[in-house]
């Protein structure tokens, strides 16, 4: 870190001189502002291989192109959310987000204290501490349709059931998910609608592992759903969710992907269901920079390309690329709809 | 009452103790680790972060050599390098042992995050392939048994460490000359001390004997059940350890039936997608399990006398 701040330093320093320089020339400030963006990450930590590493590229990527200050905090457990959120806000940071459903009463705490500071929470909203969103006109919501994404890889699942061109196809697959919130149930809703919108007849296993960081806590929960003849298992679990790619892999059955494209994580992934995290935080630092905040909730989504798929491990077969694509039009087009709840 | 007949059906089935045996050993090896220590009279709750660094530093020895073997050897002596300051600083400058083992665990968490971003950047760690974790051993013959070939013989590496490692400790503790004067450096270390043995030499063995095995679990846990480091990935595996051996009085036997225990609520638990019950209510299993177990079978259970006291020569 001590070079970033170097590198910072010296950003700044030449930045400092030119406004000097401006100042001498014509006597007025010159409007180079440096907008300061604060991240703080949930407990899934930057290495996560999903999430908030995702929202930190995103961070980056804003940085290339809008010359931010920019500042990441990573929560080691939840009592760290309302202090390292704080930080940020009481040094009067332009931007702070928060990364996560997690966060969500933490940036309901922190936004009420501080009412002048805008803030954006990933999976969220500000909230009180039973979860009722306090509207505050200083909070954006950047929501994803999970589901949409969900149900492309749900129809990937499906229609090679139907087909028999899963690995062991006996009409049973599976989905591990981290702890049963709505974010992940998302994932899950649209990927179990989809699968049996493909294949009527299919059993779609819906197990917990009630972790996002343990590997081996996933892999059990794998597993036992691989012993109950799934041969296709979605992970919706972060860094803990690894552990179902690389379980499937030694069961030789596929698996799919969740968040970023996770292809290099095991050659058993077949795709990725993709939330783009980062489209979404550049977005928000983009309005910031812009001056276009704005409170309430921005959805990403098929429709405007914030949530998808990425083809991984697998060739496809035409028919089935096709019937992708078909899918992703009509969701697109709002002719089909995911549901965000599980279905029965 | 589906539930108890799911859980019931289960419990018939080979491959629900296969993966509680597995989940137990990655508990038997701190645990064990923990018997020894305190054996000899030092408090050890230290496993956790000796488990987390054997884990880190066997990922990054595998990922540079991709070689398994070495790099077990590395988690094992990462495990037992921590083990040494635990060590030092409570054998040789007498500090409160709790404090000291409370203070490896948060450094072994931090150094290791601190390393990740280091090394890696905030990229990936990295992931194994398949040919670079500890493999899974099917024992030719013995594995056709009808469900025991399964659970007992179709297993990892580890596991088969594992047992020996458990049977050895008894034997050690219990029935050699050394494993008597652990003992006695545990009990009563200014008598042991009086009949010519080095209490010193035997609690530093003893401790880092406990950072050896906590080391070679962090290797199972990273290059055996998983392919990759993840900050934080032990999850509280070595305080779980810690109860074992209390539950298990402080004997090798003891805590291998409760880390099964621990081990089975695992397994329970990782059937969720079939046992159609809250998944919060099915993880609490493991806990209530110790609970009920730990009041109403195990009773009260003494910890060795001179456990946590460092030792002045020549005091009383």
């Amino acid at each position: 870190m001590a070079h970033k701040r170097l590198k910072f330093l010296g950003v700044a320093a030449a930045v400092l001189m030119l406004a000097m320089a401006c100042g001498g020339s014509n006597g007025g400030g010159g409007n180079t502002k440096q907008y300061k963006i604060g991240l703080v990450t949930d407990i899934g930590g930057l290495n996560d291989k999903s999430f908030n590493h995702l929202a930190f590229v995103g961070l980056e990527k804003a940085k290339a192109d809008f010359g931010i200050k920019d500042d990441v905090i990573e929560s080691h457990n939840g009592s760290e959310y309302v202090p390292n959120l704080t930080n940020f806000a009481s040094k009067s940071y332009d931007l702070v987000i928060g990364v996560g459903f997690l966060m969500q009463e933490a940036v309901g705490t922190v936004s009420t204290q501080f009412p002048n500071i805008h803030f954006a929470i990933i999976d969220g909203a500000g909230t009180d501490a039973k979860g009722n969103d306090l509207k505050h006109t200083n909070v954006q919501s950047l929501y994803f349709k999970e589901q949409d994404a969900g149900a492309m890889v749900g129809v990937m699942a499906g229609w090679l059931e139907k087909n028999g061109k899963s690995k062991k196809p006996q009409h049973v697959i599976g989905a591990v998910g981290g702890v049963s919130i709505p974010p992940v149930n998302h994932y899950i809703a649209g990927y179990k609608w989809a699968a049996k919108m493909e294949d009527p007849g299919i059993q779609v296993q819906v197990g917990y592992s009630n972790d996002f960081t343990d590997p081996a806590k996933c892999k059990t929960v794998a597993k036992a759903q691989i012993d109950q003849k799934s041969d296709i298992e979605f992970q919706v679990a972060g860094g803990c969710g690894l552990g179902v790619l690389q379980q499937a892999g030694q069961s030789g059955v596929y698996s799919i992907g969740v968040d970023a494209d996770q292809k290099d994580a095991d050659p058993s992934v077949i795709a990725s269901a993709l939330k783009k995290v980062d489209v979404a935080t550049y977005t928000a630092i983009q309005n910031v920079v812009k001056g276009q905040f704005s409170s309430g909730a921005l959805t990403f989504s098929i429709a405007n390309d914030g949530a998808g798929y990425a083809l991984d491990n697998l060739t496809l077969p035409a028919e089935l690329k096709a019937e992708l694509d078909k899918v992703q039009k009509q969701i697109h087009d709002g002719t089909l709809t995911p549901p965000a709840d599980i279905p029965a | 009452m589906t539930v108890l007949t799911d859980i019931l059906h289960l419990l018939f089935t080979a491959n629900l103790w296969q993966a509680t045996l597995a989940a137990a050993v990655l508990l038997l090896l701190p645990a064990l680790g923990g018997v020894v220590s305190e054996r000899s009279g030092v408090v050890n709750i230290a496993m956790e972060g000796m488990m987390l660094t054997g884990a880190f530093f066997g990922v990054v020895a595998d990922l540079a050599w991709h070689n398994v073997w070495a790099a077990t050897g590395v988690a094992i002596l990462a495990g037992g390098m921590m083990a040494s300051i635990h060590a030092v600083v409570s054998i040789q400058f007498r500090a409160d042992q709790i404090v000291s083992g409370i203070a490896i665990n948060i450094f072994a968490g931090g150094l290791t995050v601190f390393l990740v971003n280091r090394i890696y950047g905030l990229q990936d760690v990295g992931h194994l392939g398949q040919s670079d974790l500890l493999p899974n051993l099917n024992i030719p013959g013995l594995e056709q048994i009808p469900f025991f070939g399964k659970v007992l013989f179709q297993q990892n590496v580890v596991v088969y460490a594992a047992l020996v490692l458990l049977f050895l400790t008894h034997i050690v503790l219990f029935r050699t000359r050394l494993g008597l004067r652990i003992r006695a450096v545990g009990e009563h270390p200014q008598a042991a001390d009086t009949a010519g043995i080095n209490v010193f030499m035997l609690r530093y063995g003893a401790v880092i004997t406990s950072g050896l095995f906590s080391g070679l679990a962090g290797a199972f846990l990273a290059i055996g059940i998983s392919n990759t480091f993840v900050p934080g990935m032990t999850d509280g595996r070595g305080y779980i350890a810690l109860a074992a051996m209390i539950f298990g009085k402080w004997t090798p036997f003891g805590a291998f039936i409760a880390c099964l225990i621990f081990g089975l609520g695992e397994a329970i638990y990782a059937n969720n997608s079939i046992i159609h019950v809250s998944p919060y209510l099915l993880s609490m299993l493991p806990y209530l399990l110790t609970l009920i177990v730990l009041a109403g079978l195990v009773g009260r259970s003494t910890p060795p006398a001179a456990d946590g006291l460092p030792y002045v020569p020549g005091s009383e």
